[in-house]
């Protein structure tokens, strides 16, 4: 599931939608968030594992529910239904965490997301894939790299790098110990 | 090819060496000097011109050949070493730092810096005087080199078999037979062709070549070796003082399986040693060979023979032997090091962190079956793997001296520039810390030094009207200090004037008027953004780095910084800094589920949150320890965790920076290992977190920033209180 | 055969198989190296080779005309000794 020669889509943040991507066929795990089912192309997904181990940082937004150790790298966890402005997820023993390869400016990072629980590995041909509709889907258009149609149901396709672009969700946080900013500096890394 | 390699290695010898240069004149022109210094200064000199010949920069040869006839006559006694010629050599030092700048860069020198040089060697030429001009083509260099050769010339001989890469690397040997006939008289060569492979295997880019020199010099060993200096890695070279052994005669020839009887000739016609002794000495091989050589035989020196023969008096050898033990001496100095690329050390450290991880899992799952044995093994492997981590990190320890000793020169120039007269005094240049610690230190130091020239020190008028002596100090000194490296940079100047700080830091809105404020929170202004106590500008402080990128470039390295100033006696600013960053001993607490590191070295001890203690405190955050108030954070509620507190709750009592303050947690731990992982960017505006590590078990535990909790709960309770009184002095 | 160029790292690979050729084809094999303008180790080298490898098949192998920094380079190496036989590669390079 590594990347490979023929990765194409490696939409350049920036670019919403290209068409080149959306057109190739290409393997989407398709997965349920708050009752709604998502898609993100298998390509950026590096591993899915059992939710377990999570350890909590405080001070955080809610959407960062905190760290998991992966196999000797400490890797952050979202709550992508907080991300999206609904309820927290709650656990349960379908509850999984997908590990997604996510790209900014200069480098890669691995990001667990939590999921309510994992469908299927499904192929959408590009001519299966709709551009998102500009309101109507809860979530901002930016967030989202299409629509694909799944035996006459769509289904949100994401853009995981903007929905994981950890400048915003960063920003978030700043946002969410404003009240701590009494001095200048930041907390050393 | 590699040309670059070289090419680098090559700019990246001629800083080092330039940087020794500048060191040594500094010396001089303070009025000290010694003739190790010289002969130091002239190798130095040397090797950058010789070098600069093997790449054919000619410039650079032209104008240090000047600089070496100069040093030469100094080192000879012809010349003495006044301030005045000290000076003209550090300017001299600059060209050539100028010049080698340029080739690395690629460019051409401009106009006025050619001029400069040009002026340079006309006043180099004056004290020449009857000597050879200064502009020398490389060719007449060889010639001077060759005959300028005086006193005890010795015969040396040279064994070097270049590598096969050499070419690759850019280098041709040939060049470095041309530099050798710079430090002497090449008398013998020998070609070696005999490693070419057959015709079709041999690649015409690979190097098979040796050589077997002749020299007669009256240079010494390192100045020889130092010629072979950009292929050292790459080539095997012996060389053979003039007063080597017989015996080592026997093993250069040992080392030679196809061309014994070819070497033994060259050292015979050279006049190495004689015919007989050389039959001597092959019957010494054959009976080694045949294994009933003694000791005696194998320890027979070329001198002995000859004092057998009655040509030489045995002072004589006494003292050559001497001489060969020093130069023996000196190279098994020189090899103690080596270069080693920081990727590799990184990778080692990080491996031996997921080593430590892994002994702190075996120790666990020890500790829960309870097997006594495994314990016991377990701890004996805990504490090598403690050693190995210790000395892994040691690796990439540097002391800090040379980044020190930099700022001798920027006090000498900064000082002639502000027309002050000023010392710089170094201490404890020896104290160590990690490497990537030492490289970003050193511009905020940098700036601290100015600031404390330009800024700190008073002008020598106000400085004799207040009874101080004209000459202004900047001290730096440098210690360890509670499990960290304390820098301190100061000055004996005027010290920090409360009032103007106050007044500005109004002005600029920086706080309301008529605020109360400490002492020392009116000193820790000068670090705010924006803040310049610069009354007028100059071209020192209008270098657009303020003391607040000095405090963020310091805070990046988990450091502080603090000011320690007295109005008319001067200011110090005191950095800490941790001692690495890769690893930290760490204190474990429970706080419901969570486990929280605490570096180990904040800690200062444990006590019991008692009962009673609870009652007392209640509603106050403070407890009394031992007749002393101790202000605490509950971490539970800091980091709004929930759950309920434990029966028994505990403080740990943390130190930082005199700071005392104690961390209510439920459980206590124990003391552990811990690698630290950073969070990465979703987790930079965190407080009180300074990273992650692994647990045995395999959970992730955070690190404790104390600092930054510290300096959170201080600016909270300010805030909340809207008033000066801290809660943590 | 004649060599009109640089005889350096970056044109041994070029000119070994010439040299090698000059040997295998020619009775009397020489190279002419008036045109020779630079030569470092790794030309010196391919000379010693191709002396090597003609006195192998019992040939002489002849350097003609050496134009000035080729003499340098062989008085530097001393190749005029290395070869004691009858044969005499750089017999002017003193």
């Amino acid at each position: 599931m590594q990347t490979s020669a023929t990765v194409a889509p490696r939409g350049a943040a920036g670019v919403p939608t290209s068409h080149a991507a959306v057109q190739e066929p290409q393997q989407y795990l398709t997965f349920v968030i708050g009752g709604e089912t998502f898609a993100i192309g298998i390509l950026r997904i590096k591993e899915i594992i059992e939710f377990s181990g999570l350890t909590t940082v405080p001070m955080m937004p809610e959407c960062i529910r905190g760290v998991i150790n992966l196999r000797g790298a400490v890797v952050p966890v979202l709550d992508l239904a907080t991300r999206f402005g609904r309820k927290p997820s709650e656990a349960t023993r379908r509850t999984c965490i997908v590990i997604v390869e996510v790209e900014s400016q200069d480098d890669k990072q691995d990001i667990g997301v939590i999921v309510d629980a994992v469908n299927e590995v499904l192929e959408i041909p590009g001519s299966e894939i709709e551009p998102p509709p500009s309101f109507g889907t809860k979530l901002r258009p930016d967030l989202i790299r299409g629509m694909g149609k799944i035996g006459g149901r769509f289904v949100i396709i994401l853009d995981t790098n903007r929905v994981l672009a950890s400048e915003e969700i960063g920003a978030a946080s700043r946002g969410g110990s404003a009240e701590a900013v009494g001095d200048p500096i930041a907390a050393a890394a | 090819m590699n040309l670059d390699q070289a090419f680098e290695t090559y700019v990246h010898e001629s800083r080092d060496l330039l940087q020794q240069m500048e060191e040594l004149l500094l010396e001089f022109s303070q009025g000290r000097s010694d003739p190790e210094s010289v002969n130091a200064l002239f190798r130095a000199a040397h090797t950058i011109k010789g070098s600069a010949g093997l790449f054919g920069l000619d410039g650079i040869v032209d104008f240090t050949h000047g600089v070496e006839s100069v040093l030469d006559l100094v080192r000879d006694g012809a010349v003495p070493m006044t301030p005045d010629l000290a000076a003209l050599l550090l300017e001299c030092r600059d060209h050539m730092a100028g010049l080698v700048e340029a080739v690395a860069a690629g460019t051409e020198l401009d106009d006025e810096a050619l001029r400069t040089g040009a002026e340079l060697q006309r006043q180099l030429g004056t004290y020449l005087g009857g000597e050879a001009s200064a502009a020398q083509s490389p060719t007449a260099v060889v010639e001077t080199g060759g005959s300028g050769v005086a006193g005890d010339e010795g015969y040396w001989h040279i064994s070097v078999r270049f590598g096969r890469d050499v070419f690759r690397n850019g280098m041709d040997p040939l060049s470095f037979m041309r530099f050798l006939s710079t430090v002497g008289r090449i008398v013998a060569v020998t070609t070696l062709a005999h490693e070419i492979p057959a015709a079709d295997e041999m690649d015409p880019e690979s190097c098979y070549l040796g050589f077997e020199i002749g020299l007669v010099s009256a240079a010494d060993q390192s100045t020889i070796e130092g010629v072979f200096d950009f292929v050292r890695d790459d080539c095997t070279l012996q060389i053979l003082p003039p007063t080597s052994r017989a015996a080592d005669y026997v093993a250069l020839i040992e080392a030679l399986p196809a061309d014994e009887v070819r070497v033994g000739d060259l050292l015979v016609r050279c006049g190495a040693i004689t015919e007989a002794q050389l039959e001597a000495a092959l019957r010494i091989q054959g009976a080694e060979a045949a294994g009933i050589g003694d000791a005696a035989a194998q320890a027979r020196l070329i001198g002995e023979i000859l004092i057998a023969q009655k040509s030489v008096a045995p002072p004589v050898v006494e003292a050559a032997l001497d001489k060969q033990k020093q130069l023996r001496d000196g190279k098994a100095q020189e090899s103690r090091f080596i270069r080693v690329d920081a990727d590799k050390l990184d990778r080692l450290i990080n491996q031996i962190g997921e080593l430590v991880i892994a002994g702190a899992g075996i120790n666990l799952v020890a500790k829960r079956r309870g097997a006594a044995d495994l314990l016991e093994a377990a701890s004996v492997l805990g504490t090598l793997v403690e050693d190995v981590r210790d000395s892994a990190l040691q690796l990439r320890m540097v002391p800090i001296g040379a980044t020190f000793n930099r700022f001798q020169r920027v006090v000498h120039d900064v000082a002639r520039d502000l027309n002050k007269d000023i010392a710089l005094l170094i201490n404890g240049g020896d104290t160590e810390l990690d490497k990537t610690m030492v490289e970003r230190i050193a511009d905020p130091l940098m700036h601290l030094v100015r600031n404390a020239m330009d800024h700190g020190i008073e002008p020598t008028e106000v400085r004799v009207q207040n009874g101080k002596p004209a000459r202004g100090t900047v001290k730096l000194n440098a210690y360890h200090d509670s499990g960290g490296i304390v820098i301190e940079v100061g000055d004996d100047g005027g010290g920090l004037k409360t009032d103007r700080i106050v007044a500005k830091a109004v002005s600029r809105g920086l706080i309301p008027e008529g605020a109360a404020l400490t002492q020392r929170e009116i000193h820790e202004l000068i670090f705010e953004p924006g803040f310049s106590t610069a009354s007028q500008i100059n071209n020192l402080s209008g270098r657009g780095v303020g003391m607040d990128v000095v405090k963020s470039s310091v805070t990046d390295l988990r450091g502080t910084v603090e000011v320690d100033s007295r109005e008319g006696e001067g200011t110090t600013i005191r950095i800490r800094l941790p001692l690495t960053l890769a690893i930290i001993d760490g204190f474990l607490v429970g706080v419901n589920d969570s486990v929280f590191v605490v570096p180990l070295d904040m800690v200062e001890e444990c006590i019991e949150f008692t009962d009673a203690a609870r009652t007392e405190a209640r509603g106050r955050e403070f407890v009394n320890l031992r007749g002393q108030v101790l202000p605490f954070i509950q971490i539970r509620d800091l980091f709004e965790i929930g759950g309920q507190p434990a029966r028994r709750e505990n403080i740990l009592v943390v130190r930082y920076a005199g700071q005392r303050a104690g961390l209510v947690v439920d459980e206590l731990l124990g003391e552990a290992q811990t690698v630290i992982k950073p969070l990465g960017k979703l987790f930079q505006k965190v407080r009180g977190i300074g990273g992650s590590t692994i647990l045995g078990d395999g959970r992730v535990a955070l690190i404790m920033d104390i600092p930054g909790l510290l300096r959170h709960v201080h600016g909270k309770a300010t805030n909340r209180e809207g008033a000066s009184a801290t809660a943590l002095q | 055969m004649r060599i009109d160029q640089r005889m350096t790292i970056y044109t041994a690979a070029e000119l070994k198989p010439r040299l090698l050729a000059e040997i295998a084809d020619s009775a009397v094999p020489s190279v002419d190296l008036s045109a020779v303008q630079e030569i470092d180790a790794a030309g010196l080298q391919l000379l010693l080779l191709a002396r090597r490898e003609a006195a192998a098949v019992g040939r002489e192998f002849r350097i003609l005309e050496p134009s000035e920094c080729v003499r340098e380079v062989l008085s530097l190496a001393a190749v005029s000794y290395m070869d004691s036989g009858p044969t005499s590669l750089g017999g002017p390079a003193t």
